[in-house]
């Protein structure tokens, strides 16, 4: 039995319970309110709050007479949002309304690629796909099925519903104001606009511009300092590497509040504008540029070759006015993203693709070498312009220990003994036009041993590195090897053994361990062209800001004066001269009817064990020639290599001769058109 | 002779109720603005505060003592709805748990259990006073509470099956059961849960366990963690009304029921939300003074079934919003969005109002 008064009890326990707990609550309440109050706002303040980079535009890269090598081309995708799309309880239905949107778009975009078809992918001018790797100027338009959308949308529900799913790529630009201007029928669907690198030259500059990338994931912090953001694509190679930062510009920020999604709802506080990138106006002229790759590609075509190398250097300030490595690759495939076994497909293909052979790839450069002993020759006094040197064909070298025994004597050839003939007495203008090896065995390292000293290893090691071998030439390109001028310590070091007269005669005709870069070749042409300046190889000319202001003229950059004097290099350049222009010449069929040309052709043998020696028993060889004109005052150093190419005159100087004639003949046409670089209207302005 | 006087109405209560009520409508208002699908919901909440009342008044006007003669009626039809739900209910957020009644607003038939299980339990313990010692009666009240509690729970509505057990609790013991048969029944809850949880299936068993461990559910985790940073960084005053960057940027989830606690104490401050508790409190002790003041065993037990709902409902939504309590989704009575609940506490209220005009001085 329960009285009223044991439930009135009850009651009144209940009344205090439920004050006991409002007072719980409270106490709750003030202490998230008062004392943990700064960590919760901070932790709102963090919700809401994100900062955002935007990235500057681009700088815009041309060539010397303003033409567009590098500029931004927009690129329109369409995306879904899963977490927009029209959705019911019931998964059919959702299922239904789903698809609509589907089959709608693609009903949109399929009847707009129609009306509005895209530009056809662009050939690349002359492409040979032995030589050119990869041609993808505009890629074409890509369209997910409504299967393979519904997929990508179920899959990215689970996690993240906001992050777009792209689903069509690469619109043209008619296209995508189609599908945005149907896109209130189509909840979920949106454009997304991108600005992407666009390479309108193609494989022809694209080992000179080079191509960009995702910030690799080893250097993120450090770009990120500089204010990228980390979804920031940056230069991976090229121009577009070493010239970053100009071409970058500046990254802007915004701090913005964002809803729980990530959305933006506005910006908070200040924001900076991102500025945009400098331009580039490049050294390069296109035209000369696009002949060369012409002539190299038609040059070796019918050779086995797989990769050839041209330059043209402005002796008189070392602008590079034309660059071409073969087998190239059309870096526009970058743009969009490369995957990772395409780009393995390109790097590993025959030749290497992606390698600047004029400036990373370094090979013997043979009789080219040769001017380096004939003027340390001169200049030293080993000999002078009129010293006779008895050349025959063959020349014995004593050995060192039995040098009375001729039997252990050390024969050293002239490439015209093979042949069954001799120089005789020659001088040294006639050694280097007729390319005569025992002249230069004797000056670089002295024959009879004992009557004449000739330079030694020493001195001729000097003098190559004066003309710039054995270094870098500093060129604005990442990638560039120093290649090799030995000597007896290298030789020690490297391979643990003596250095040997023997070496020394080796050195002197640019074979044995010397080793240059195509560029190098061409800048000791340069420095013998014009009395011994060796400057610096320049692709930037100048820089300009967005609106085509001036803000820097790239001067010519003096790196040494060669120590020999004007009138021993005016020796050599008529040895040069001679080769062309003198009926016993080797290079004779590089003369131009109208200029005076001047060069000397090189066959390097070299060792590959993938390429056999010929039937008689020879190493393959590659060809070189390298020249300059017009012989007095010279405007242009044409340097070409051919590698595996066989004999220099056969088959690197009509590549070089063809570039040469290009030049005088653009040249000729502009004088006549009466029209001014770009370069000098931009000086005019800047001042 | 017991004479009804509309003198004796509690508008104190009655004051209190419609104060929280329109500070919820406003407080709904800054929950949802800038949803388009959610615009019309402060004029929604209205219209249901207004048919709230006249329901209130209806019940009011009728003597509870009535009541007791059509319980094993009203018994049977809120079973009967409530085993129909799995087959007439509108599929609604996923769960069948909701039926067209009254043709214009769908009222949930576990609603409408409290109302029926509280009368029920009510009657049943009120006519069983002299017995209340003895284990046959509180079987008895057991089994009337069984059959709501379990088809609630399988509708699935875990959290009013919760409330249907703990306010039969409270109904128990407010009419008087002995200490000896709350431990019996604690030890016989205890003993049979492993008995219980080998007949639930999964996803039954399932929902217990998030609700036992909320960070289970990372849905959940991430809207107590909202809920606690919206709290903890309202301070003294809050960030002003429609101000609330937890809530206004939707980092609070389903702000305008479950969390509408947190978008008070965001916006509004302590000061605010304080002020809503102790609007609350006051109408909780209101009830309880009508419950002592009843003239009967049966109006003292309807009055603390909904008081008991009324407390246990407020302590289980604030403690959620503050992180004390695991998530159920039980709105805030009188505060959350929504119609159901909201008639339910209205006739709850009416129930108390009519209590609260039979006084035991006018007893006879």
């Amino acid at each position: 039995m329960v009285t009223r008064p044991q439930r009135d009890t009850r009651i009144i326990l209940f009344r205090l319970a439920t004050v006991v707990v409002f007072v719980i609550l409270i106490a709750r309440l003030a202490m998230l309110q008062f004392f943990t109050n700064e960590n919760y706002q901070e932790q709102a303040i963090f919700n809401r709050t994100r900062v955002v980079k935007t990235e500057g535009i681009r700088g815009v890269i041309y060539d010397r007479d303003g033409r567009i090598l590098a500029a931004n081309k927009a690129r329109y995708d369409v995306v879904i949002i899963p977490a927009e799309l029209p959705d019911d309880p019931d998964y059919q239905r959702s299922q239904e309304l789903r698809y609509q949107v589907y089959n709608d778009l693609i009903a949109l975009i399929t009847d707009g690629l129609q009306r509005y078809p895209p530009v056809s992918p662009t050939a690349a001018p002359a492409a040979n796909p032995d030589f050119i790797f990869g041609s993808n100027i505009n890629p074409a338009p890509t369209l997910l099925s409504a299967d393979e959308m519904d997929v990508q949308v179920t899959q990215r529900e689970a996690g993240s519903a906001f992050k777009p799913i792209v689903v069509a790529e690469n619109l043209p630009r008619s296209v995508a104001w189609l599908v945005d201007e149907g896109r209130f029928r189509l909840p979920g669907v949106n454009i997304q606009l991108y600005a992407e690198r666009s390479y309108s030259a193609g494989y022809v500059m694209s080992h000179i511009l080079g191509y960009m990338g995702p910030i690799p994931e080893q250097t993120i912090n450090s770009y990120v300092d500089q204010g990228y953001s980390r979804e920031a694509w940056v230069g991976w190679s090229g121009l577009e590497f070493s010239a970053e930062k100009t071409l970058h510009g500046q990254s802007g920020s915004k701090v913005i509040e964002v809803d729980v999604n990530g959305r933006e709802k506005r910006v908070i506080g200040k924001e900076t504008a991102a500025q945009p990138g400098h331009n580039l106006i490049l050294t390069i002229d296109l035209e000369l540029q696009q002949t060369m790759f012409e002539a190299l590609i038609e040059g070796v075509n019918p050779l086995r070759s797989h990769s050839a190398v041209a330059v043209a250097l402005d002796p008189r300030n070392g602008h590079v006015l034309a660059m071409a490595s073969l087998p190239a690759y059309d870096n526009n495939i970058f743009a969009n993203g490369i995957t990772g076994q395409e780009y393995l497909q390109v790097a590993n293909a025959p030749g290497k693709p992606l390698i600047n052979h004029a400036i990373s790839s370094i090979y013997p450069p043979g009789s080219s070498f040769k001017m380096i002993p004939a003027a340390g020759g001169l200049q030293e006094k080993v000999i002078t312009a009129r010293t006779l040197l008895n050349a025959p064909g063959i020349i014995y070298l004593p050995n060192r220990n039995f040098p009375d025994n001729l039997d252990l004597a050390q024969p050293f050839v002239c490439w015209i003994y093979k042949l069954g003939g001799k120089h005789g007495d020659i001088n040294v203008r006639q050694a280097i036009a007729e390319s005569c090896d025992i002249f230069f065995y004797k000056l670089g390292g002295g024959w009879p041993p004992g009557e004449f000293e000739g330079l030694g290893v020493e001195t001729l090691a000097y003098y190559a590195q004066q003309f710039g071998l054995g270094a870098p030439t500093g060129i604005d390109l990442p990638g560039e090897s120093a290649g090799l001028v030995p000597d007896p310590k290298w030789k020690r070091l490297a391979k643990g053994e003596r250095w040997v007269t023997g070496d020394t005669y080796n050195m002197s005709i640019g074979q044995g361990d010397v080793l240059a870069t195509p560029l190098q070749i061409a800048l000791m042409t340069s420095a013998i062209a014009n009395d011994g300046l060796v400057f610096q190889p320049q692709l930037v000319a100048a820089v300009t800001d967005a609106e085509s202001h001036l803000l820097q003229k790239n001067e010519p950059k003096l790196i040494r004066e060669i120590p020999v004097d004007p009138q021993h290099l005016a020796t050599v350049r008529e040895g040069m001269w001679m080769a062309v222009n003198w009926e016993y010449g080797t290079a004779t069929n590089a003369a131009l009817p109208d200029v005076e040309v001047a060069g000397k052709t090189g066959t390097a043998e070299f060792f590959d064990p993938e390429i056999p020696r010929d039937g008689r028993g020879n190493l393959p060889s590659h060809a070189w020639f390298t020249s300059f004109a017009p012989y007095q005052d010279p405007e242009i150093v044409v340097t070409v290599f051919v590698y595996n190419g066989g004999e220099g005159s056969a088959v690197a100087i009509p590549i070089a001769q063809r570039i040469l004639r290009s030049y005088f003949d653009i040249k000729a046409r502009d004088a006549a058109a009466g029209s001014r670089p770009v370069l000098d209207q931009l000086s005019g302005d800047g001042s | 002779m017991i004479r009804r006087q509309w003198r004796q109405f509690d508008w104190i209560l009655l004051l209190a109720v419609l104060i929280v009520s329109l500070y919820g409508m406003v407080m709904i208002q800054s929950a949802v603005q800038g949803d388009p699908q959610l615009a019309t919901y402060p004029q929604r909440q209205l219209g249901f505060i207004l048919v709230g009342l006249v329901l209130m008044f209806i019940v009011a006007a009728f003597d509870y003592r009535s009541l007791g003669s059509i319980y094993v009626p009203l018994y049977v039809i809120v079973i009967a709805l409530l085993a129909m739900t799995g087959i007439l209910g509108k599929s609604l957020f996923g769960a069948q748990s909701w039926i067209e009644v009254f043709g214009l607003f769908p009222i949930q038939p576990s609603e409408l259990a409290k109302i029926a299980m509280t009368i029920a339990l009510g009657r049943y313990l009120a006519t069983h006073q002299e017995t209340i010692g003895q284990l046959g009666t509180l079987v008895g009240g057991l089994v009337i509470m069984a059959p709501l509690v379990v088809l609630v729970f399988m509708e699935p509505d875990l959290g009013t099956a919760i409330v249907l057990a703990v306010e039969g609790g409270i109904i128990f013991l407010v009419a008087g059961l002995t200490l000896r048969h709350i431990l019996s029944a604690g030890v016989v809850g205890a003993l049979s849960a492993p008995l219980l949880w080998s007949l639930m299936r999964a996803h039954q068993r399932n929902r217990i366990l998030i609700f036992l461990d909320p960070t289970a559910d990372p849905d959940s985790f991430f809207n107590v963690q909202q809920a606690l940073v919206s709290v903890g960084s309202g301070g003294w005053l809050g960030k002003g009304y429609g101000q609330g960057t937890q809530s206004q940027l939707h980092f609070l989830r389903v702000r305008h029921t479950d969390f509408i606690f947190s978008v008070v104490a965001e916006e509004m401050g302590f000061v605010g939300a304080v002020l809503l508790l102790l609007l609350l409190l006051v109408v909780m002790m209101r009830l309880w003074r009508i419950a002592a003041q009843a003239p009967d065993a049966f109006g003292q037990l309807l009055v603390a079934g909904g008081a008991g709902i009324i407390l246990f409902q407020t302590v289980v939504n604030v403690g959620m919003n503050m992180g004390l309590l695991p998530v159920t989704g039980l709105p805030l009575p009188f505060f959350s969005y929504g119609g159901n609940a909201y008639f339910s506490l209205m006739i709850f209220l009416g129930l108390a109002q009519s209590v609260a005009m039979t006084k035991r001085s006018q007893v006879l």
